[in-house]
This record gives structure tokens, C-alpha cells and sequence, in this order.
């Protein structure tokens, strides 16, 4: 019986050995990838794409948070301990500045070549200190979906000025309530505390003449009556044409009840499209895009969104790790991706393309949208940033959940600001 | 001459005590002093959390930034034309000028935590981190609510499956369930029967029973948040309670209650005088054990709430991971134990849970 014991365990062991053998042969790499929505499908099946391209690489796609600021943490940790275990991550529009240290310069890796295809802004974000840290990957814009059916039903137009939203809301929300749905709303957005809600509140209060929070010449301009104006408006949506919880809504929970045909209009990204008209959504066929309304500047504002790809310092294989993200981010995976998930491809060629075209119409009526889409002062605060952002939209927070009123609220956000980055209060930028 | 025979054996085992402990001591050393003393030390400096500038070493600051706190009168705002107290026309009271205005600027800005009256005076408490104490009430107050909850609930489900019925056995492991689940997940599971609309468990229920028009936002609204987040906590850790409190009743002889039957004593007489007393050394253990567990509680609070409300733990965590404050997080990890700390020692003072 021992002798028996003994060979089994011997086996066990040559076995083992050669497992781990075999499986040195691969270079492995590991992309931490979002989940939003399509997401985390769509890179699936770019990786299978390359590893069908490149036989001797197994490419692992790692799930990370929906939110960006848990995604944020999650990286953190991996960074603070220079850990080889992912190559290669998707990193937010406003995180190349805080992050560079950590990454590779693809310029040395064959990026030189591409750079000129994408946009120029983006890429001018993602450089820092010259050296090119992420491929931007796709580009992101606030939107307003409506419902072309319930529009045209109550004989109503698509709003361009917040008051027309609000009088529209209500009235078909009302109409709507009548008509036999309770769980009706107006208008559903993202008000929950995190990141999203800085990305909508900018929107109001540029729009509204209020300003960029911190203005690129670096001078904080929060505290002015164009933005207390903007934020008690949505204040005073919470509630009536949008749900109470609204203030505890991210990105998917809007969605959600825009898809359960339980909203007129929402405040979306571009990746709401494709999956409002699948087949297990509500609304298939009755809605589309508009930009955002217009407030008192005039104009519509749409905040700067979108994820880029970044090649770890701390990885095994940097140079098959660049090599799949150029992948990724090449016109092949972006073209997939628009036509199939409604990403908008950083690549400008992209926007007169018939089949991207075809599958997500929107793109070539709002390509002003994408293009003058406004950033969040992610440039102005490095590397403090996200503390920044966290003193808006916890300020904008309070004042949507009724426990501060705006005008205090933009005074403490004026404070603080001051406090964290040292710099002059100055007028707003216009747009 | 026995005596010091003895001695000296007692010492050659005790040398030997000695040597075979080392590699406790050695584990011990490096899996939980050498973390907890590099805390300490990275609680006087500025770290970043994953930069790669320079640290320095900042002394008391952080834990001044974190504790540092003032309590101001509130001037009543004057009319500048008649020269009197200004009165708000619809209630009737004195306005006071806002706490922004009288709070202490420098060296650091104090923002208002909490307003109170007292003899026609209107006060207000300042601190620099406001969302630290801040996080510190909101963590007693869901210890002091969640244990009493859970003890009262659980001593009475210990009572139930200690008694003799049908299927106690099978009782019994139900019982266990929710404290099985995983409180990532059981914590989602609440946050879908808490959605504000009536797709929500909870609205849905409060709407039939025509409460309310079926959008209570229990997860947003600050006045329900603290009670939402109390009720997820006591479904999940009672079962636990319930489980150390019935092997304390499971050591109460049975002639006792023979006895007190023979006696005359009521049930209830029996339950006061019998099995609350001998059930105290057992009460007292789930008390520690649970307190102590809430004192640190993250997982529910950053489920549910996010950055909404901070549990100590959630704030720790935010202050790490977002602000990216490594030495402000140390210094808040710091106060955490220290605070843990004290509670234990209270506790065991309190409850005569000594040695011997």
C-alpha cells in the first residue's frame, strides 16, 4: 500500500511540474477592465481576437468595480505594491495625471506611430511631462436619451433649456401617472455621491455660466451665483420629476429604470444606446439622443468622459503587454466596439465610417458633442484631483438630500478648494 | 534544600516554556506588532498612498487635523436700521448668523458638525474633519442600537431552540443561515429590497399597506439611513448571538429549574432569578465579541452607504484609497484601536470578567 502511496505522490509531482512548465511557454498577461454595461463581454472578445493573432499569449481579463472611484482604489492597491499581476489597466479620462509615475511611456513602445489617429485632446491629456502614459481607448459625453414615442404622443419637442425639460417632465410624468403607471418619473440622472455626480453637476452649472469648479489657469471659481442657481434647480428635481432616490443612483441604476420604460428622459453616457435598444429593454426603437439642455450661458455642456489604457511599470512583459492595449485601442477593436456596444471610438476616421455610422446613427449628428465636450479640472488639481472632486460633489450631495442649502454649500466648496490646493478665487470660464 | 531543587527544575522548564514559545512570539511579531508599529510610525508622516514623492514627518499633525475641534457661540444677527435682534417673521425666532461666518479660520478651517441651543444662546461645534467625528457617532450609535438589538433578539431565539420541540435540530441550522451569507452579499441583497422605487422589497410592502407613495429612498434620506443600515446588522449577527448564548444555556443544570418547579417559582421567576444570572458569564462574552466586531464595522456601511455616511472604518478606508492619504489613514487606524481598546478594557471592568 505505501509503495502504491509513494509512486501516486511521485506522479502527482512530475505531473505538477510539467503543468507549470507548459504553461511558462505563454507569456501571460492580465487587463483590469471595466464591467459597465457590455463592457467586460467587448474586451473578452477583443482578447480572444489578439490571442487568435498572437498563439503564444493567453491575455486574462480581470473584472474591476463599476464605480470609478472603488476601480480608483482597487488600482491603488495593486500600484502601492508594485505588483506584476496586472499588465495592463483602463484608466479613467482624469487619472494619467495622478498616476503617471506608475506607468510606461508607449511612445517607446510603438504608440508614436498611431498617436496622430486619435483625438488630439485626449491625447494631450494622457501625455504627461512628454511622456504618452495612456492610449485613449474610447471617449465618453454626457447625453440626454428621450422618449421619441411619449414626445410625440403629448405633442411635446426635445427641451434645449433646463426650465423646458423641467415643464415637459412634469407635465408627462403627470399625464403618464394618470394614465395608469405610479412608478412614472420625469427625468432620471446620477446624484449618488461619487464621482458620476460631478460629472452631471458640472454639466448644470457650466451650462449655466457657473464655471468649471477650478478654471484652467488655475483659479477656483466655484463660488458665483450661476452655479448656487444651477445646483438648487436639480435640488428642486429631487423629488418631483426625479425620483427621491435618485440621490443614491449611479450610472446603471438610471439605466435600469429608463430600460423598464419608467422614465421620459435620462442623462446618460453614449454606452446606454446600444443596450436601450436590445431585446430585454422596454424601450427598444422609442428613444434617442440629444445633447444636453442649454441653461443660462446659452449653450449645452456635456462633461469630458472616457477610459484610456495604461502599461503597468511593475509588469513581466511590458512589451506584449503595449502591444495588446495598441491592440485594444486600434482601429479594428474601437470599430467592434462602436458597432456592437455604442463606444465611441477616439479614432476621428471612426466618425465616417458607414457601418459605425449605420449601427449608432447618433455619432455623426453629435460628433460636435464628443468634440466639445468640457473637462472636469483634473489638469488644474494634479495630483490632487480627486480630493477636489470629492469636496464638489459631497457639497452638491448635501444640497440635493436637503441638508445644506447651495449658497453655503458653494462657500464651504470655496474653502476647502482653497485649503487643498492653495489657489486665487477668479471668475468663472464661460463656454 | 527541597525548595531550591524545586526552584531549579521549575526554572529549567520554564527555560524550556521559553524556547518552545519563540516561534509564537516570532509569528506574532511579524504578522501583527510589525504592521500595527509601522501604522504608528506612518501616522506621524505625510505618506502618499501610491506616490513616489518624498515623506516627511509631520509629528501630531494628523491626529490635530482629526481631533482638533471648537465651540463658538452663534452672534444673533443684528438689523442694521433699528438696531435690535432680527426675528424671522415666520417662526417667530432670533436669527443667528451662520456658522461659517464665526467658526475659526486659522490655522486650519473649522466646519460646522453639530448646533445646539442652550439658555437662548445659540452654539456650534467646529472641527477640521467634520466627516471624522462625524463617522465616529455614526459608529457608536449603530453599536449601541445593533448589540442591543441583537442581544435582546437572540437571547430570546436562544430561548426558543434551547426549549424541547419537533425539529429543533433542523431549527437550529436554519437559524444559522443569514449569519452564513457572506455580508458583502447579504448587504446587496438589502440594498435591492431597499430601492426607492416600488421594485424595492420595502416600498413595495409599505405601499400596499399604503404608507407613503412607494419611493421611501431608505439608503439616501439621512433621517432612515442609520436605522436601514441598523436592521441589516441585526438580521445577519442575532443568529451568532443567538449561537453563544445557547451554549451558555445549555450549561445551566436542569435540576435547578426541578427545583425551583418543586419550589412553586414561576417561569418567569425562574427565568430572572436561574437563567440570567448563570447565562452573565455568556452574555457578557457575546457582549465583547459583538462590540468589539461593530466598533470596526466596513463592510455594510461601504456596501450601503459609500461615501454617503462613514462608518470609522469606511472613512479610514476613503481617506486611503481616495484621498490618498496614507498618513492621515494611519492616524485614523490609530485612533480606532485606541478607542477599541478602551472600550474592551471597560467592558471587562464593567462586567467583572477577570482571570479568576
Amino acid at each position: 500500500m505505501r509503495k502504491y502511496l509513494l509512486l501516486v505522490l511521485a506522479l502527482v509531482l512530475v505531473v505538477s511540474f510539467t503543468a507549470v512548465g507548459f504553461a511558462q511557454d505563454k507569456t501571460e498577461i492580465t487587463v483590469a477592465a471595466g464591467s459597465v454595461g457590455k463592457e467586460l463581454e467587448l474586451t473578452q472578445k477583443a482578447a480572444q481576437m489578439y490571442m487568435e493573432e498572437n498563439p503564444d499569449v493567453k491575455v486574462n481579463v480581470l473584472s474591476t468595480p463599476d464605480l470609478a472611484n472603488d476601480r480608483l482604489g482597487l488600482y491603488l492597491q495593486f500600484l502601492e505594491a508594485k505588483s506584476p499581476k496586472v499588465d495592463v489597466y483602463q484608466v479613467d479620462v482624469i487619472w494619467p495625471g495622478d498616476l503617471a509615475q506608475h506607468f510606461i511611456d508607449l511612445n517607446e513602445y510603438g504608440a508614436e506611430k498611431v498617436a496622430d489617429n486619435h483625438f488630439q485632446e485626449i491625447v494631450q491629456n494622457n501625455t504627461v511631462n512628454g511622456r504618452l502614459v495612456a492610449i485613449p481607448w474610447f471617449t465618453d459625453a454626457g447625453l440626454l436619451y428621450y422618449r421619441t414615442d411619449l414626445l410625440e404622443k403629448y405633442d411635446r419637442k426635445v427641451p434645449e433649456t433646463w426650465s423646458e425639460l423641467q415643464e415637459t417632465a412634469k407635465y408627462i410624468m403627470e399625464e403618464e401617472r394618470a394614465a395608469g403607471n405610479p412608478d412614472f418619473y420625469g427625468y432620471v440622472w446620477q446624484g449618488n455621491a461619487y464621482e458620476g455626480l460631478t460629472c452631471d453637476a458640472l454639466e448644470w452649472v457650466f451650462s449655466n455660466g457657473g464655471g468649471t469648479i477650478v478654471s484652467p489657469d488655475k483659479k477656483i471659481t466655484i463660488n458665483n451665483e450661476k452655479a448656487i442657481e444651477a445646483i438648487d434647480m436639480a435640488a428642486g428635481w429631487v423629488g418631483d420629476i426625479s425620483p427621491t432616490g435618485v440621490t443614491g443612483m449611479g450610472e446603471e441604476d438610471a439605466r435600469k429604470m429608463w430600460e423598464a420604460g419608467n422614465a421620459l428622459f435620462m442623462r446618460n453616457w453614449p454606452y446606454a444606446y446600444t443596450l436601450g435598444n436590445a431585446d430585454t429593454s422596454q424601450i427598444k426603437g422609442k428613444f434617442d439622443v440629444a445633447p444636453l439642455p442649454a441653461g443660462d450661458s446659452g449653450s449645452s455642456a456635456a462633461t469630458l468622459g472616457g477610459w484610456n489604457l495604461s502599461v503597468s511599470k511593475y509588469s513581466e512583459h511590458p512589451e506584449a503587454a503595449a502591444d495588446f492595449a495598441l491592440f485594444l485601442a486600434s482601429e479594428k477593436v474601437q470599430k467592434m466596439r462602436a458597432i456592437e456596444g455604442s463606444f465611441n471610438p477616439t479614432i476621428k476616421s471612426l466618425y465616417q465610417d458607414e457601418e459605425v455610422l449605420e449601427a449608432v446613427p447618433f455619432f455623426g449628428k453629435l460628433y460636435e458633442v464628443f468634440t466639445n465636450a468640457v473637462a472636469r479640472p483634473s489638469t488644474a488639481t494634479a495630483p490632487k484631483y480627486n480630493q477636489a472632486s470629492e469636496i464638489f460633489f459631497q457639497g452638491v450631495h448635501s444640497v440635493l438630500t436637503g441638508e445644506s442649502d447651495a449658497t453655503t454649500a458653494v462657500q464651504y466648496m470655496e474653502l476647502d478648494l482653497k485649503d487643498l490646493l492653495g489657489y486665487e478665487t477668479g471668475e468663472p470660464r464661460q463656454p | 534544600m527541597a525548595k531550591k531543587a524545586m526552584s531549579e527544575l521549575a526554572k529549567e522548564e520554564q527555560k524550556l516554556a521559553i524556547k518552545l514559545l519563540i516561534p509564537t512570539f516570532i509569528i506574532l511579531l511579524v504578522i501583527a506588532l510589525y504592521p500595527l508599529g509601522q501604522v504608528f510610525y506612518t501616522s506621524f508622516t505625510n505618506r502618499t498612498f501610491a506616490g513616489t514623492g518624498t515623506t516627511e514627518f509631520v509629528g501630531l499633525d494628523n491626529y490635530q487635523k482629526l481631533l482638533a475641534f471648537s465651540i463658538e457661540e452663534l452672534p444673533p444677527v443684528v438689523d442694521e436700521e433699528t438696531g435690535k435682534v432680527k426675528i424671522d417673521e415666520e417662526t417667530g425666532e432670533k436669527v443667528f448668523q451662520s456658522p461659517i461666518q464665526v467658526l475659526p479660520r486659522q490655522p486650519e478651517l473649522h466646519r460646522p458638525v453639530y448646533t445646539f441651543n442652550f439658555f437662548g444662546s445659540k452654539y456650534v461645534v467646529g472641527a477640521v474633519t467634520p466627516d471624522f467625528i462625524r463617522a465616529v457617532f455614526n459608529t457608536i450609535i449603530f453599536t449601541v442600537f445593533s448589540v442591543l438589538i441583537e442581544t435582546i433578539l437572540g437571547l430570546g431565539v436562544a430561548l426558543v431552540v434551547n426549549s424541547e420541540f419537533k425539529g429543533r435540530g433542523m431549527m437550529r441550522a436554519v437559524m444559522l443561515v443569514p449569519w452564513a451569507v457572506i455580508t458583502v452579499v447579504s448587504a446587496k441583497m438589502w440594498q435591492w429590497m431597499f430601492q426607492p422605487t416600488r421594485a424595492g422589497l420595502f416600498n413595495m410592502l409599505l405601499d400596499k399597506f399604503g404608507i407613503g407613495t412607494g419611493n421611501f429612498s431608505f439608503l439616501t434620506n439621512p433621517s432612515l439611513q442609520m436605522p436601514a443600515i441598523i436592521a441589516v446588522d441585526v438580521w445577519k449577527t442575532t443568529p451568532f448571538m443567538a449561537l453563544l448564548l445557547l451554549a451558555g444555556l445549555q450549561l445551566i443544570p436542569q435540576e435547578l429549574y426541578e427545583a425551583a418547579e418543586v419550589d412553586g417559582a414561576s417561569k418567569i421567576r425562574q427565568f430572572f432569578t436561574i437563567t440570567l444570572p448563570l447565562l452573565k458569564p455568556s452574555v457578557a462574552v457575546a457582549l465583547i465579541f459583538r462590540t468589539l466586531d461593530s466598533l470596526r464595522v466596513f463592510d455594510v456601511f461601504q456596501v450601503l452607504l459609500a461615501q454617503k455616511r462613514y462608518s470609522m472604518a469606511s472613512f479610514n478606508y476613503f481617506q486611503l484609497i481616495s484621498a490618498r492619504q496614507m498618513g492621515m489613514a494611519s492616524a485614523i487606524g490609530v485612533i480606532i484601536f485606541i478607542l477599541i481598546f478602551f472600550f474592551a478594557l471597560a467592558y471587562m471592568k464593567a462586567l467583572g470578567v477577570d482571570t479568576e
